[in-house]
């Protein structure tokens, strides 16, 4: 990087000198230019355009019609768009789980003793990239097929399948247990009294939110805010998909009404720390779970609140906030499930008796078929990064660890884990990027309505087909960039909160 | 390399690559399984090879009929792309990294922002239209000038910090002898940076290879599709003969697996290298 266009050993007249200069400059300005001139065309300007054209009612070579913001008007108002979003956090939330196995492959080929073996593995990972995306694709696809297909074979022949189709009729009986809203006619036939989660905790999201509330209070006069913060307004983000299920009709400003509530929330944080805004979302967030029923959510708050005081006198003597943690995420581990279970499997598909389920052709069964999507869920390049990153590891910290008595697993998560996490983050960035922005693999498999009973929109594909299918070229332009601030802001929070400590 | 467990966890640890890459070569395997193949073959027996004598070697005949002009289109595209890209990248890595100029840092930054802007459904909308007033919907052409733009972003990023760690004087004793700047990229920059160029270009490569949206949208001729999409078309339109589409998914690979067997090597080294810095 540097200087070494002014030569100063020569002084010859300053004109002829700052012609050389000129010179030299002219001659790195042309080197840079076929790039800049690419990027600034083809990558910009399209970006630019979507938001010039994001205010026209177009269609390219028919109308062109300014009409202001008349498009995001129509946005905040289409309920579609935003139940779209539902489908895409479940991937999201997916996803997450789905990077571990790569990491654990990562960090087993670096563990391996023999350096030859190593080698070989690192190779052969390198193998399938000589399948091309399509055919990979269209591969899967033939794995899901209802009669011949792979999967089937397998289920059909390990006996599987039966399993499933007791799960099928049983599932949904489960579901109604801690259903909220019981029709009557469900009720009938039902032994067990339905709804006793309800009236005691407030329903899944009730559970959820005691369990915050139980881990709230182990971290209090805990020294690490920040963390605390970073929860709070994850947990805030999983309500979003949530509300943006629950209001039929104008979800989309009930959304907005949302997004100013967390920036608002974090504007607080930064003035007045974050403990209060954490109360305050707890709160929030009890008010909602807990609707109608003020009654429960002060008895809980008092019983919280009274173990909270009990802990801090007792403190001296026993350190139990390890203990309440646990309780804390048994309850909202068991939210969570109940949420999972009374809301996904809540009819019976039918699907399982003749052993030839249609992965991708029901409606039930199509979004857990993309969530098994390319089981083990291992990318091959991805490991061969991570494993770059792990091989810095000097050796003497091992050595140092094992000196401390850690073990594998802990190892694992404080050696590894952190010293990966600078491509461990890049990785989550572009993969969140890549998971809200997708749309290739669902209009290659499913077609442009997002699969059976459009259960498999995502924002991108419906962008896609205003676009492509509809001609509304400048709603696609508007959608597109309400798409864009979303995953933006998105990216600006985990640059901030997934940070390298080193 | 850490540390020595006991052999247990080494097998443990084994077992679990093992199957990691199991099912990352399934593709490839049924891929060549099924076809060879007939259709009432593979409906007996999809997971195993049948008697050698029972081969239907005409599945690849036919594939190959089926898909070879888009395996063309396809090199034609993917190469010349990855050609422009690279000799692009190799300048604008070179100045960049090597001088300060005014207005350097706009441009460095102008390329990286770009990676942090991602592109959605609503980009190939503008990107259409840009096509369309340039005269180059229905041409490979399209295809070859968004294949450079793509791979600038990330190869600039790469090679420049490359780049930045050769030493100066090399640089400066080249420049004693009177090298100009392409003289010091092709004599000084391009041996000395190898892997993380292979990389780039397999990435390029591939890039422009696994691309559908575009030619999705670009193309209207049969004769001008390239592979993605012509599969996507044939694995739709067809009374579907497992065998045969297998076999062109895999005569469609067959370019693929030339570029990796010569390439295989420096892949794997410059992934080590280079990627650890991005």
């Amino acid at each position: 990087m540097d200087a070494t266009s002014p030569a100063p050993s020569s002084t010859p007249p300053s004109r002829s000198r700052f012609w050389n200069k000129a010179i030299k400059l002219q001659q790195l300005y042309l080197l840079v230019l076929p790039s800049t001139c690419i990027i600034l065309l083809l990558g910009y300007y399209p970006k630019i355009d979507v938001v010039v054209k994001s205010m026209f009612r177009w269609k390219p070579g028919e109308v062109e019609e300014f009409i202001g913001l008349k498009n995001f008007v129509d946005i905040f108002n289409d309920p579609t768009f935003w139940a779209s979003f539902q489908l895409v956090f479940i991937l999201l939330a997916a996803n997450l789980v789905k990077m571990w196995p790569g990491i654990f492959a990562a960090v087993a080929l670096n563990r391996l003793t023999s350096d030859r073996l190593r080698y070989i593995f690192q190779v052969l990972f390198v193998v399938p990239m000589v399948i091309p995306g399509m055919v990979w694709l269209l591969i899967w696809k033939s794995f899901y097929e209802p009669s011949g297909g792979l999967i089937n074979r397998i289920l059909r022949g390990s006996g599987l399948m039966g399993f499933l189709d007791f799960l099928d009729s049983a599932m949904p009986q489960v579901a109604l247990f801690a259903d909220k809203s019981l029709s009557p006619e469900k009720l009938e036939g039902l032994s067990l009294h339905p709804n006793f989660i309800e009236p005691v905790f407030g329903g899944s999201w009730g559970l959820i939110v005691i369990g915050l509330f139980f881990t709230l209070l182990a971290n209090h006069g805990d020294e690490r805010p920040k963390r605390i913060h970073a929860a709070g307004l994850i947990a805030a983000a999983s309500f979003v998909p949530l509300l943006s299920s629950r209001i039929p009709g104008g979800s989309g400003s009930l959304l907005v009404g949302f997004v100013v509530f967390v920036t608002l929330m974090a504007l607080l944080a930064r003035c007045l720390g974050p403990m209060w805004v954490l109360w305050m979302f707890g709160f929030a967030a009890s008010l909602y779970a807990f609707k109608g029923q003020f009654a429960l959510l002060i008895l809980w708050t008092l019983i919280v609140l009274g173990l909270s005081e009990l802990i801090r006198t007792m403190k001296e003597r026993f350190s139990a906030e390890a203990q309440i943690k646990t309780i804390g995420t048994v309850f909202s581990i068991l939210g969570i499930v109940l949420l999972l279970v009374t809301q996904t499997w809540t009819e019976t598909t039918g699907q399982f008796e003749q052993g030839t389920p249609a992965w991708l052709g029901n409606k039930d069964l199509v979004i857990p078929a993309l969530l098994f999507w390319g089981f083990p869920w291992v990318g091959t390049v991805g490991v061969l990064i991570y494993l770059a990153g792990l091989q810095q590891i000097p050796q003497d910290v091992y050595e140092a660890a094992e000196l401390d008595g850690i073990g594998p697993i802990g190892m694992l998560f404080r050696i590894e884990l952190p010293l990966i996490l600078t491509q461990v983050r890049i990785n989550l960035i572009f993969m969140t990027i890549g998971t809200l922005t997708a749309y290739e693999m669902f209009l290659i498999l499913l077609g442009p309505n997002g699969g059976p009973g459009g259960k498999a929109l995502v924002p991108g594909l419906y962008i896609f087909k205003k676009a492509f299918l509809e001609g509304r070229f400048g709603y696609a332009c508007a959608l597109g960039m309400v798409l864009f601030f979303i995953v933006l802001g998105l990216t600006i929070i985990y640059n901030k909160y997934v940070k390298v400590d080193k | 390399m850490p540390k020595q467990f006991n052999k247990a966890t080494e097998a443990l640890k084994i077992g679990y690559v093992l199957f990691v890459l199991g099912f990352a070569f399934l593709p490839l395997f049924v891929m060549i399984v099924v076809s060879f193949k007939s259709n009432q073959q593979y409906q007996q027996n999809p997971f195993f090879f049948d008697p050698i004598s029972d081969w239907h070697w005409e599945n690849w005949s036919i594939a190959y009929d089926m898909v070879s002009s888009m395996i063309w289109n396809s090199v034609f595209v993917s190469v010349l792309s990855t050609l422009t890209t690279i000799s692009m990248v190799l300048l604008s890595a070179y100045a960049l990294a090597r001088y300060r100029f005014p207005g350097r840092n706009v441009i460095y930054y102008l390329i990286i922002a770009s990676m942090f802007l991602p592109g959605t459904a609503a980009t190939l909308v503008t990107v259409f239209n840009l096509l369309k007033n340039m005269g180059l919907i229905n041409s490979l052409w399209a295809l070859i000038l968004m294949g450079t733009n793509a791979g600038q972003i990330a190869g600039i990023f790469l090679i420049k910090q490359f780049i930045e760690d050769i030493p100066g004087s090399l640089f400066e004793a080249a420049q004693m002898d009177g090298a100009g700047h392409i003289q010091q990229i092709i004599n000084i920059v391009i041996p000395m940076s190898i892997p993380v160029i292979s990389i780039c270009m397999i990435t390029d490569f591939l890039g422009t290879w696994n691309n559908v949206m575009l030619p999705l949208i670009v193309l209207r001729d049969q004769e001008l599709l390239t592979i993605p999409v012509g599969l996507m078309r044939l694995e739709g339109e067809y009374v579907k003969q497992y065998g045969q589409m297998m076999a062109g998914y895999a005569i469609s690979s067959i370019p693929l697996i030339i570029l990796f067997i010569f390439s295989m090597k420096t892949f794997v080294k410059g992934l080590a290298h280079g990627a650890v810095k991005g």
